[in-house]
């Protein structure tokens, strides 16, 4: 069964650096999304493990079978990976049919024609695409393209499926869609995913783990709710969640082994971390998640109302607080006048803080406000 | 509701046709657009109808004569007659005749333009494939130098041919010694210099850039991931290359045969260079034979009618093509990512084996014309480097009285009036001529991107593109039946004796005959701007010609000035063209010509030199000054 592990891979173009020193083991039948800002080095990856990138040194093991090793100078051909891959435009070859297209890889595995036949029927029933069998792509929608595209990827069965921003060509109502049905036919194939994308909400659904680049050193790989509530630094947390975290900066003193004094503004308060903590520094930057600040008549903290933005199910808040805007989340809809007092404070057990230095994570906890 | 909807309909007043002429002409494009169908009526369509009606027409008093002979009629000079079609092609009296001035040189010519079409885009081809999709060295050199024979008139490739390949063996060329001769002793034989293969394999390495530039500009854009998607799905390198990429460039593909077919099989100057003893008749010489025979215009005109005839067969031909449907979706990709293919893989000897081979064949083409030309004009002896001298540039001595006695010069290159005088004339025309057609093309890209679904627009767009299949000699012939209507004669440089009218008249057969890719590439520049970038001048009120001079140009200035160089280059190497409307004198091809007649074998040669120095130093130099280039001119 396929297990993927990239072992020291670095790709560098003269001086540029596109991916530096990236490690990492991708298991049988996961779904990863490698995430990250455009140019970041994402894309460079995935097409490196499918071997259309040659990378400039490293090792890349398939399996059982070692596909990359800049030492031995071992280089797999693409065809030869036994992988699948879709590209973001879909790459639809634009002389043949659906039908055509789906049956070609068949063909160059030499399936006789009755199975490449019932195989690429089948597909096409999969992804309801039947009836454009015997259209051009010229002549497909966006969407159907999208289908027609996954299934010529699907028919030959490969384990492991390499994906390069599928869905950021369609609109949005119809990328929500092909999200539910990507997820479904992960359960399906048994294959093993590789999803790149720049939008975190696809990751934060789709993936088993994320795997999170920043400048082509890999930031954090865990699973979508770590990711969420244990960023491991400060780019992570700001990448990932909408609205993006509130960051307020603090001096800290350690008072215990799992206890900070805090001063935020003209506010003394007390972070009690759920580990033992360590502070190389006494400047810190404390993360809160706009769902951990709850407006109340009696919150301890006080602010102005910057701007409000209902959506319907929810509302988001902004607050100016000393001149820095914070975003807080508040179910329903609300509307403040701009400009207004506004009473906050802030709970739960998930506030982060971070070494402002560094920007590396110190620990997790919940934060008391002294009054 | 029948009765209600007849009460509906408008009445049409006056006021309201004036209201949507106002509007229509309210818009700059469509100005432009109704001019140049006029103009472009006038300046083809016109032309072709009136070619069509010679071929209907008794042209002489002799060809009446042998009409009514013929055919037992009484017409008279100037009357219809179909006679003219049967007489050349199906002649009754002699069968003989049909077959040597039409269906043996029609069916060579074919044969000819065939091979040629396979030479130049087998080679155009299969570079364009090494430079865009592998990692072989110097593909800046050999992208540069492989555009020289393109640069260069066919007619000075047709002169290397022979400069390289006669010797002491064949009558045809006075037993000279030629290049390949002086340096391995090798003797080709004759039907290797002269006739139907050797103008294919000049045809062919002449029009080989043009397949190149027009096939390397679609592989170029073509998307990377549509063979990696097959690499991905296990096909072999070779499979990709016969189920994907040909197939995809295919369209490209047919549309280049077809220009090159329509070119070569009209070429008049190859065939007339490397056509010893009339051993070789192509269908252009046959017709210009005609042409200039007394009795036989007609039929001349019904020659340049079977070949029109043809390139309006190939430019539908080419339509129906580029609009099937499986054309090409353009959704724009991560192209720059493209992996070129490794060639020899790790073994990097295979990879410069391939460079070495290429730099050869490129350059063998590309400097070794320019090196015989010099040697050429330095032999006293052709072929014989012992006998070198300088004095065919440099003497002020006359090397022929005959020419003297014409009131020519026939002294030194240097010194020779008769040669610089036809070189500033040339430069005059070629300039006016691109200032023209590139103007005229720019405004057409601009009217027709604008218009993009019109039925005017397309009228526009493929009439401006018709000159470029109208045999240039045919189009000669235009001109120079034009010049002979009342009103016209001062276009006439035998009736004026005044060369300047023989300028006059050769910029307004270029700047027609030259319009074609001026304004397919100035189509291709236009297309290329959002129509947002003018939209957003017109709302800061902008006035027109502001918005063309100070937004437009300056965006697509190298493709605005590839529109001009173009025709520059053209119309600097003609001869076809303006051979029927010009004197000796007038041009420097001219000139050329005339002194090969008098067998100043190296003045011609110099001059052949001086030629394609200056095209080749100008295209350089303006794409190196403007990033211009003929690339973008031809619109690949």
């Amino acid at each position: 069964m396929p297990r993927i592990e990239l072992i020291n891979v670095s790709k560098k173009w003269g001086k540029f650096v596109g991916v530096d020193n990236l490690n990492m083991v991708i298991n049988d039948r996961e779904f990863i999304t490698l995430l990250g800002p455009s140019g970041c080095g994402k894309t460079t990856t995935l097409r490196m493990i499918a071997g259309l990138e040659t990378p400039t040194s490293g090792k890349i093991i398939i399996g059982d079978t070692v596909v990359y090793d800049s030492d031995k100078g071992i280089n797999v051909s693409p065809a030869k990976r036994d992988v699948g891959f879709l590209f973001q435009n879909y790459a639809l070859w634009p002389h043949m049919t659906v039908y055509k297209n789906i049956a070609f890889g068949l063909e160059n595995l030499k399936w006789k024609k009755k199975d490449i036949d019932a195989r690429v029927t089948e597909v096409m029933k999969t992804l309801r695409i039947e009836e454009f069998k015997d259209r051009y792509p010229a002549e497909l929608s966006g969407g159907q393209q999208q289908r027609v595209a996954i299934a010529r990827t699907l028919a030959p069965k490969p384990k492991v499926l390499f994906m390069d921003e599928p869905l950021s060509n369609l609109d949005a109502k119809l990328r929500g869609e092909m999200r539910t049905e990507l997820k479904r036919l992960h359960n399906d194939t048994n294959s093993t995913f590789v999803y790149v994308t720049h939008d975190q909400l696809e990751a934060m659904t789709l993936a088993t783990r994320i795997c999170l680049i920043n400048k082509g050193v890999l930031q954090q790989y865990d699973k979508p709710l770590i990711v969420y509530s244990r960023p491991a630094n400060l780019f992570v947390a700001d990448f990932v969640g909408n609205p993006t975290m509130n960051f307020i900066p603090a001096e800290a003193k350690r008072i215990s082994k799992d206890t900070l004094s805090l001063r935020l503004f003209d506010i003394e308060a007390i972070f009690k971390a759920d580990k033992d903590i360590e502070l190389p520094n006494k400047s810190i930057i404390i993360g809160v998640r706009p769902e951990f600040l709850p407006i109340n008549k009696d919150g301890k903290i006080e602010g102005l109302a910057y701007s409000t933005l209902p959506s319907g199910m929810e509302t988001t808040v902004k607050i100016n607080l000393h001149g820095d805007i914070l975003s807080a989340v508040q179910f329903g809809l609300i509307d403040y006048p701009i400009d207004s007092k506004i009473r906050f404070d802030i709970v739960g057990n998930g506030i982060i803080v971070f070494d402002t230095k560094s920007g590396e994570s110190l620990g997790v906890g919940s934060l008391t406000i002294k009054k | 509701m029948e009765q209600t909807k007849e009460k509906k309909i408008p009445k049409i007043s006056f006021l309201k046709i004036w209201n949507l002429t106002k509007t229509f002409f309210s818009k700059p494009s469509n100005v432009i657009l109704v001019f140049f169908a006029i103009l472009l009526t006038l300046t083809v369509i016109y032309p072709l109808i009136s070619l069509i009606l010679d071929s209907f027409k008794v042209q002489s008093i002799s060809e009446a004569k042998e009409i009514n002979e013929l055919w037992e009629t009484s017409v008279k000079k100037g009357d219809f007659t179909w006679a003219q079609w049967p007489n050349l092609l199906f002649n009754k009296q002699n069968s003989d005749y049909s077959l040597n001035f039409f269906w043996d040189p029609l069916y060579k010519s074919i044969l000819m333009a065939l091979l040629a079409c396979l030479i130049a885009v087998l080679g155009g081809g299969i570079l364009a494939w090494f430079i865009t999709r592998s990692n072989i060295p110097f593909k800046k050199y050999i992208s540069t130098v492989f555009i020289f024979p393109y640069i260069m008139p066919s007619w000075s490739i047709a002169m290397f041919w022979e400069n390289f390949f006669k010797n002491t063996t064949i009558a045809s060329c006075n037993y000279q010694m030629g290049m390949l001769q002086a340096m391995t002793g090798i003797c080709v034989p004759e039907n290797l210099l002269y006739g139907l293969l050797p103008c294919a394999f000049v045809l062919g390495i002449h029009y080989a850039p043009f397949a190149y530039i027009l096939i390397g500009g679609i592989l170029r854009n073509m998307d990377a991931n549509l063979e990696e998607a097959a690499t991905i799905l296990k096909a072999s390198r070779f499979k990709i290359i016969r189920r994907i990429t040909i197939p995809i460039v295919a369209p490209a593909l047919i549309s280049t045969i077809l220009l090159v077919f329509a070119s070569s099989i009209s070429s008049y100057t190859v065939p007339a260079f490397l056509n010893a003893n009339n051993s070789f008749t192509s269908i252009s010489i046959a017709m210009r034979g005609l042409l200039m025979t007394a009795g036989k215009k007609g039929q001349g005109y019904v020659v340049a009618v079977i070949l029109l005839t043809f390139s309006v067969l190939i430019l539908t031909i080419n339509n129906w093509f580029t609009k099937s449907r499986r054309n090409f979706t353009t959704v724009s990709g991560k192209s720059g990512q493209i992996t070129k293919v490794k060639i020899g893989g790790t073994q990097t000897w295979v990879k410069w084996l391939v460079c070495i081979i290429i730099c050869l064949i490129v350059t063998f083409f590309a400097v070794f014309p320019l090196v015989t030309f010099i040697l050429e004009s330095l032999e006293e002896n052709s072929g014989d480097i012992t006998t070198l001298t300088l004095r065919y540039w440099l003497s002020s001595e006359s090397f022929d009285v005959r020419i003297t006695a014409q009131g020519q010069s026939a002294e030194g290159i240097f010194h020779n009036y008769t040669i610089w005088k036809a070189f500033g004339r040339s430069v005059v025309v070629a300039t006016l001529v691109a200032l023209i057609a590139g103007t005229f093309g720019i405004l057409i890209g601009y009217a027709v991107s604008k218009n993009r679904h019109g039925k005017l627009s397309s009228y526009v767009s493929s009439t401006a593109f018709l000159p470029y299949l109208i045999p240039a000699l045919s189009f000669g012939a235009i001109f120079f039946s034009l010049s002979f209507t009342s009103g016209f004669k001062f276009l006439n440089v035998s009736t004026t004796n005044n060369e300047w009218s023989a300028v006059a008249i050769c910029v307004l057969a270029g700047g027609i005959k030259f319009l074609p890719f001026a304004s397919r590439s100035g189509t291709n520049a236009m297309l290329q701007l959002s129509g947002e970038i003018e939209e957003a001048a017109i709302i800061n009120g902008c006035p027109w010609w502001k918005r063309m001079t100070r937004i437009m140009f300056p965006i697509q200035k190298s493709s605005f000035i590839s529109c001009y160089l173009l025709p520059f280059i053209s119309c600097m190497r003609e001869l076809t063209l303006f051979v029927l409307i010009t004197s000796s004198f007038s041009l420097i091809t001219n000139v050329l010509q005339y002194f090969d007649t008098y067998g100043l074998n190296q003045i011609s040669n110099g001059i052949n030199l001086l030629i394609v120095l200056f095209v080749i130093i100008v295209n350089l130099l303006v794409n190196k000054l403007t990033g211009a280039s003929i690339d973008k001119g031809i619109g690949g």
